[in-house]
């Protein structure tokens, strides 16, 4: 388990996006060293980001609609314009995503615009239901191969590592709240909480 | 240098690479049927077609934009021959100010090349990103399906 | 200027307390004709007739001077015109033709007099007359108010016919034939013998001809244009992008730019640091203008760039920093101290009210942006010699004093190529963006300077609609609305908007109530009082200015009486309509909207009746409470204009106007946090998208004797009737627009 973490912190630094983001050194809990306490404490950082409207506006369910929420929003809604990911979660059955969307490595620097990055924007699937959910919803959802992608943490670690539109969560450009923490911080609380052994609250 | 294909011609700019396509096309190269009107995606009046797709151009960093088939609505009919789309529009009286008119008829082509028999629903899935301040969204909804009754007649 | 401009300039007459003051210098001028601008630089062989006409051996020109912001008067003036003048639908070009006193709006100011429309006694008459007389001692060429067929419907028929008269007369002496012998068709003279003369081939021997002003025109059972579908001249050029506003035009060795100034409206600048927006790609200077800085560039989007990466030290706001503190202003101006004009106190109101129970509630209406969809802009390029502007605007005239004030020239060498507008809505009645793009130019002088307003700076310094609150009282009696005490508090946003262009206006400001004062309903007891707030941010005229919020005041609170009453809305406004012509349009929707028929689960009508302009309207809207919120479905509207110029064009008028009060009354409101506009962009003003557009059915009446326009009047019965409409649905009632703050749409 340690040569994993320390592959997976040898990639990190490997990145362009997570260079500038050193002030967070992962320690790769040794296996068994996490108790149940600090694997929950990680969790709830962890649900601090799922439910931030950075990521939780994504990870709407069943509905194909994205949400605009937080503090550029005011009050919570569907995605104006009556945008639809549909059953692609793409948009490609009425207006795809990356009409607006870019896809493109250039920043987003004009404040309210769309956000873009380097890959295909899209609505996350619907098992990892994340809008209005509570911490043990998604906490259920994440620790289930079922509704997880079929993954395990390190692989759930993983996958937030390459992409990029997770990435956008803690860079979404003026005029927009990024989510909490970093993306270091929060793969490590991702570790940590797999090192717990994936507990849950219970309310 | 970047060179770009629009309405099938071959046209170099040498700006940044940043910038958005809409502003090449209407300060550097004079195709000022796509029209600024927000700059975040939110009124669609800068729509052209890339690669087929209906896009905001005021989104697309031109740098990006290298190999990629762009038509404007200055490629897609003229007054003298047009478009059915256009043809429709025109019949239909739908422009008021007209200033977004560009972006809803490329909108609109695009999403009768999707759907060439569009129900009410899918022009309101398809359609609901075009702003038009004036709202002459009835006559939106007539027009495009006298086009698509135009396009299946052939 | 003219000395006569010099004298009237500073007052402009609205009040009544202003009025004597205007016969008195008035009548020598008021009866003068103005000169016609056309025969300035006539070439030779070329003829006009009058200002509106000009034929050469090439073709036929129709000068049509009232600003196009969409509504297609360019096309409607042409229509009066070439009904008299029998050309061919097309077969002439027209021109917005250079500004000139001979274009003074003849109807514009009548909605000025303190009467109501309805009122066409002597006094009133006279007093129109009054006013129209001050329009012209001003040359005040004005496109606004929906006056623009009031002004020209006589006008340019009579213009047309003139024409037609004078190449008739040209054409006999030509031929020998006499003119009674002559008839005219599709831009040519017809010969009893059926040969034919087009006009271009006389234009020569009829500039040599005095204009023959003796004509008659025709009666509507003739007309082959109006009141019949013509397709818009501009509707080819819009649908393939080929028209070109304002911001679309190029001029020789032109640079863009674009500015950035004190988001804190009317506030100064303190400090700047461009250093790093000067070193920006594409840049070429950054200039002082008045309370902030333009950047000027190769293209616009690096003249944005280069402005957003400018730090600044802004003044305060002149006026409260926060929105809280705006309406607190509001609410405290309900006092003697304050009060505008009493407009009504019919009955007697004390009478009704300590009789019977009181009902009694309290409205807001906030600032909303104009945001037409073609920002701000404008070319100007300055010489020693000239300044040449080029901009779509609806206050020529003006437009000439304002930029001439700037470059130190003349209002006459202020050379104006008015341009066909991406909307306006009152938005480009505004000078603040020309004046910016006249103080660049000025300083680059020589070069041309199109500046170019991002929209966030466009939302930034919109002159919005004034907001405004209100306080109703009302009695009920045996199942009947009994008396209305009704008192609006606002900001004067005619004298917000007039005192920019440095025109005081004295008296009361008929817009604070205009849609409540001048209701033609009959009540038994009615007592309507409006109160000025002193200024708060600026304000302008907004689509239909004072009927949208007073308007959607009165007729809510007129709809809450009426079911406190338990008599049926649209019964009981047709029982209490005394105006004949207004209850007609009543009964129209009524008619229209099935009124009365069981309606399905979940869904509610509501009626509104609102006169604006001069023309009654009465919509029903119908929506249904869905899960996800409000979604509007149908909406049915009536409005008597008088003549209908044309249906199609009409149609699309009213129905925008339904989407565009609806809209806004959904979702629109502009606040003020740290005295600067909260809402950046339309995603925070959004308005109405295609998947919440209603069906909307549309009927135009022709019962009333006028002709008015068409621009404004659907608007203001949207709002009550759709709040009406949600209280049916759901039992809710909400005070307070935008809706969206008290209740969720699809």
């Amino acid at each position: 388990m340690k040569t994993t973490w320390l592959a997976l912190c040898m990639a990190f630094t490997s990145t362009p996006l997570l260079a500038a983001d050193d002030s967070v050194e992962i320690n790769a809990p040794a296996p068994g060293s996490v108790s149940e306490e600090q694997g929950l404490t990680a969790w709830s950082r962890v649900f601090e980001v799922a439910s931030h409207p950075r990521c939780a506006n994504c990870h709407t369910g069943e509905s194909d609609r994205p949400m605009w929420s937080g503090p550029s929003y005011g009050k919570a809604r569907p995605h104006g314009m009556n945008i639809r990911a549909g059953a692609s979660r793409m948009g490609v059955e009425t207006v795809a995503c990356q009409t607006c969307h870019s896809t493109s490595e250039h920043a987003q620097d004009t404040a309210h615009a769309a956000p873009r990055v380097g890959m295909a924007w899209r609505l996350a699937p619907p098992e990892a239901h994340w809008f209005n959910r509570s911490s043990v919803e998604i906490c259920e959802q994440l620790r289930d191969p079922a509704t997880n992608g079929d993954r395990t943490v390190q692989q759930l670690a993983e996958h937030l590592n390459h992409d990029l539109i997770l990435h956008w969560a803690w860079h979404p450009g003026p005029g927009r709240e990024p989510a909490p923490y970093s993306l270091l911080e929060h793969i490590n609380d991702l570790l940590a909480w797999g090192a717990a052994g994936t507990p849950c609250p219970t309310k | 240098m970047i060179e770009l294909t629009i309405n099938g011609d071959t046209h170099s700019v040498d700006v940044e690479p940043e910038m958005p396509l809409l502003w090449v096309l209407r300060d550097e190269l004079g195709f000022t049927g796509t029209k600024y009107g927000c700059g975040i995606a939110q009124c669609g009046a800068c729509t052209v077609h890339i690669d087929g797709m209906a896009v905001r151009s005021c989104q697309r960093p031109v740098g990006d934009l290298a190999g990629a088939d762009i038509k404007t609505i200055e490629g897609l009919g003229n007054p003298e021959t047009m478009h059915a789309v256009q043809a429709a529009w025109t019949e239909q009286q739908v422009a008021q100010c007209g200033y977004c008119q560009s972006g809803q008829v490329m909108q609109a082509a695009a999403l009768l090349s999707q759907y060439p028999q569009p129900t009410d629903e899918q022009i309101d899935a398809v359609m609901s990103g075009n702003l038009c301040r004036c709202g002459t969204y009835p006559r939106i909804r007539a027009a495009i399906h006298a086009a698509s009754a135009k396009l299946q007649e052939g | 200027m003219s000395k006569l401009g010099t004298i009237t300039r500073r007052t402009f007459l609205i009040g009544s307390a202003a009025i004597a003051g205007g016969i008195a210098f008035g009548v020598y001028k008021v009866k003068q004709t103005p000169d016609n601008p056309l025969s300035d630089d006539l070439a030779e062989g070329a003829a006009t007739f009058n200002p509106w006409v000009l034929i050469d051996s090439e073709k036929v020109t129709l000068i049509v001077p009232h600003a196009d912001k969409g509504q297609g008067v360019a096309s409607s003036q042409a229509a009066l015109l070439a009904e008299e003048l029998d050309l061919e639908w097309g077969g002439f070009e027209t021109s917005f033709g250079k500004p000139s006193v001979a274009y003074w709006n003849t109807a514009m100011a009548e909605e000025g007099v303190p009467f109501m429309s309805t009122d066409e006694s002597t006094t009133a008459e006279t007093m129109r007359g009054v006013m129209s007389g001050a329009m012209k001692l001003m040359g005040l060429q004005g496109t606004g108010g929906s006056s623009s067929m009031p002004d020209s419907f006589n006008k340019l028929r009579q213009a047309g016919a003139t024409a037609r008269e004078t190449l008739k007369l040209a054409a006999a002496n030509k031929t020998g034939v006499a003119v009674t012998d002559l008839n005219t068709e599709n831009g040519r003279v017809v010969l009893p013998d059926g040969t034919t003369i087009n006009y271009t081939e006389l234009a020569a021997d009829a500039a040599n001809l005095a204009p023959v002003q003796d004509v008659s025109l025709r009666e509507p059972g003739e007309w082959k244009l109006i009141g019949k579908p013509m397709p818009r001249l501009d509707m080819p050029g819009k649908a393939t992008g080929t028209l070109s506003y304002g911001i679309d035009l190029e001029i020789d060795n032109m640079l863009h730019a674009t500015i950035k100034v004190n988001p804190r409206q009317g506030g100064t600048i303190n400090s700047f640091d461009a250093t790093s927006a000067e070193a920006m790609p594409g840049v070429k200077q950054v200039v002082e203008i008045t309370n902030g800085v333009a950047v000027i560039a190769t293209n616009t989007w690096y003249a944005i760039q280069a402005a957003n990466a400018i730090e600044f030290d802004w003044g305060d706001a002149p006026y409260p920093a926060e929105q809280e503190d705006h309406w607190k202003e509001i609410e405290s101006s309900f006092t003697a101290e304050r009060l505008d004009k009493e407009w009504r106190n019919d009955g007697d109101i004390n009478i009704a009210v300590a009789d019977n129970r009181i009902f009694s509630a309290e409205y807001r209406s906030p600032y909303v942006a104009h945001q037409p969809l073609e920002p701000l802009n404008a070319i100007v390029k300055v010489t020693d010699s000239e300044v040449e502007v080029w901009t779509g605007h609806q206050m020529p005239r003006l437009l000439q004093q304002q930029v001439a004030a700037i470059t130190g020239h003349e209002a006459e060498q202020v050379v104006f190529h008015n341009q066909y507008m991406g909307g306006s809505f009152g938005h480009r009645l505004e000078f603040e963006h020309v004046k910016q793009a006249a103080e660049i130019a000025n300083q680059m002088r020589g070069t041309p300077i199109k500046m170019t307003y991002s929209r966030e700076e466009d939302f930034a310094h919109d002159f919005p609609r004034h907001i405004a609150a209100a306080r109703g009282q009302g009695v009920v009696k045996d199942g009947q609305v009994h008396g209305i005490d009704l008192s609006i508090a606002s900001v004067s946003p005619v004298n917000s908007q007039m005192g920019r262009a440095g025109l005081s206006v004295p008296g009361p400001d008929a817009q604070i109530s205009a849609g409540a004062w001048n209701n033609p309903y009959n009540f038994e007891h009615y007592r309507m009082r409006a109160y000025r707030t002193p200024e708060l941010a600026p304000v302008s005229s907004w689509r239909a200015v004072g009927a949208n919020g007073a308007g959607f005041f009165f007729d809510s609170f007129l709809d809450e009486l009426i079911h406190e009453a338990g008599a049926d809305p649209m019964q009981e406004r047709i029982r209490l309509m005394e105006h004949d012509v207004s209850r007609k349009v009543l009964e129209a929707v009524a008619e229209m909207s099935s009124w009365g028929s069981e309606s399905a689960a979940n869904t509610g009508k509501g009626v509104a009746f609102v006169e604006s302009f001069g023309v009654p309207t009465a919509a029903v809207v119908e929506v249904e409470n869905t899960d996800n919120g409000i979604r509007i479905t149908n909406v049915w509207l009536a409005a008597d204009v008088g003549t209908v110029i044309d249906p199609v064009n009409f149609e699309n008028l009213v129905q925008g106007g339904v989407v565009w009060g609806l809209g806004h009354a959904m979702n629109c409101e502009i606040t003020y946090a740290d005295g600067k506009a909260q809402q950046s962009n339309y995603h925070a003003h959004e308005g109405m998208r295609i998947y919440q557009c209603p069906n909307i059915e549309v009927k135009g009446l022709e019962n009333g004797h006028k002709v008015r326009g068409i621009g404004e009047p659907p608007v203001p019965v949207t709002a009550p009737a759709l709040a009406n409409a949600i209280y049916a649905a759901t039992g809710q009632r909400i005070r307070e627009l935008p809706l969206n703050k008290h209740i969720d749409f699809v």
